[in-house]
């Protein structure tokens, strides 16, 4: 492990991983504040942010275990929420392949959103595979210590927040500004507005199985899609 | 089962499947290439997903009540966040004007 660790590009991927924080600090906050309010002891609020470490599936755990959702209705959800990390394992396959295992396995864990999003471009343009691990880990490292501190002051403070100021919407615009650079795709496009139209639509269908639904929708939309416009090619 | 229990195990369990997600190329089948109507489906799924997130959290108010008109300070400040993603590809940026957006739209629609 050792060997393939560079100092430097560590803490430059620290560095660079920085104004993420700016996002990631409220929305950890939120987490904390979404796992207690749902009724949460406090270690397992923070545990939530240590093993599951994905705020998309957080959020969605709370507000199923606010609503009394049995144990299967929330794993589910919490799966299909995830689903997008297998997209994110596959895109960075490439790159840490020749990696030797004990990288690979620390490097798959700090695997989130914002990671991907902040350090895909510079495996794509870089090919030192040594300092480009080392970026990573820094990146990932920095969000996932930073989390943990976020969400422990949800728990702690996160009440004392007047609710008129929403802190819980900077969830919804991180993941916008995620989603975003993607529309330029019209498949992509065609994604987002099926999926948008089916979860309003199935907005009363119990425990939340609209976002599942709705994704599922999203997603086939998009195959449909792929598979006219390659017969049009 | 105790509502602590089921918090407990879903914790793990969702833990573990998505660290098994995270390694699933990196590590597990690293030597195979996806099949291609999976890899198709997959490339859709961080769209998808990440809108069925992000919309019911902006065009609801309250318990399921759809506002897709201006009176929704929401949906303002997302269509703000939305713009200025769109121009820079920043986080930090798209954050901050989209909280400001929504304190000034709920102030001035007081």
């Amino acid at each position: 492990m050792r060997a393939h660790f560079s100092r430097p590009a560590f803490f430059e991927g620290v560095r660079d991983m920085t104004p993420v924080l700016i996002g990631i600090v409220p929305f950890g906050m939120v987490c904390g504040i979404a796992a207690i309010s749902a009724g949460a002891s406090p270690l397992a609020a923070l545990a939530m942010s240590a093993i599951m470490f994905s705020g998309a599936a957080q959020i969605v755990a709370s507000q199923l275990i606010a609503a009394g959702a049995p144990l299967m209705v929330i794993i589910l959800s919490c799966v299909v929420v995830g689903l997008r990390f297998l997209v994110y394992s596959a895109a960075m396959a490439p790159y840490l392949r020749p990696l030797d295992h004990r990288w690979r396995n620390v490097l798959s864990f700090v695997l989130t959103d914002q990671a991907f999003a902040g350090t895909i471009q510079r495996f794509r343009e870089s090919g030192d595979l040594r300092a480009n691990a080392s970026y990573f880990l820094g990146g990932g490292a920095l969000l996932w210590v930073v989390w943990q501190v976020a969400t422990l002051a949800g728990i702690l403070v996160g009440q004392v927040i007047p609710a008129p100021w929403q802190l819980e919407f900077v969830v919804p615009l991180s993941f916008l500004a995620i989603l975003t650079p993607l529309f330029r795709d019209r498949v992509t496009l065609l994604v987002v507005f099926t999926t948008a139209a089916a979860v309003i639509a199935l907005d009363d269908m119990p425990m939340r199985l609209s976002l599942i639904c709705a994704g599922l929708i999203g997603i086939a939309s998009g195959v449909v899609a792929d598979t006219m416009r390659g017969k049009h090619e | 089962m105790s509502k602590e229990a089921t918090i407990w195990l879903a914790i793990l369990a969702v833990g573990a499947i998505n660290y098994v997600a995270r390694l699933s190329f990196i590590a597990l089948f690293a030597r195979r290439d996806m099949p291609p109507l999976l890899d198709r489906a997959l490339k859709h799924v961080p769209a998808a997903m990440l809108t069925a997130i992000v919309v019911p959290a902006v065009v609801f108010v309250g318990q399921g009540v759809l506002r897709l008109d201006p009176g929704n300070a929401k949906l303002i400040a997302a269509v703000a966040a939305l713009a200025v993603a769109a121009w820079r590809q920043s986080t930090t940026l798209t954050i901050v004007v989209g909280m400001a957006v929504l304190w000034l739209a709920q102030y001035a629609l007081r």
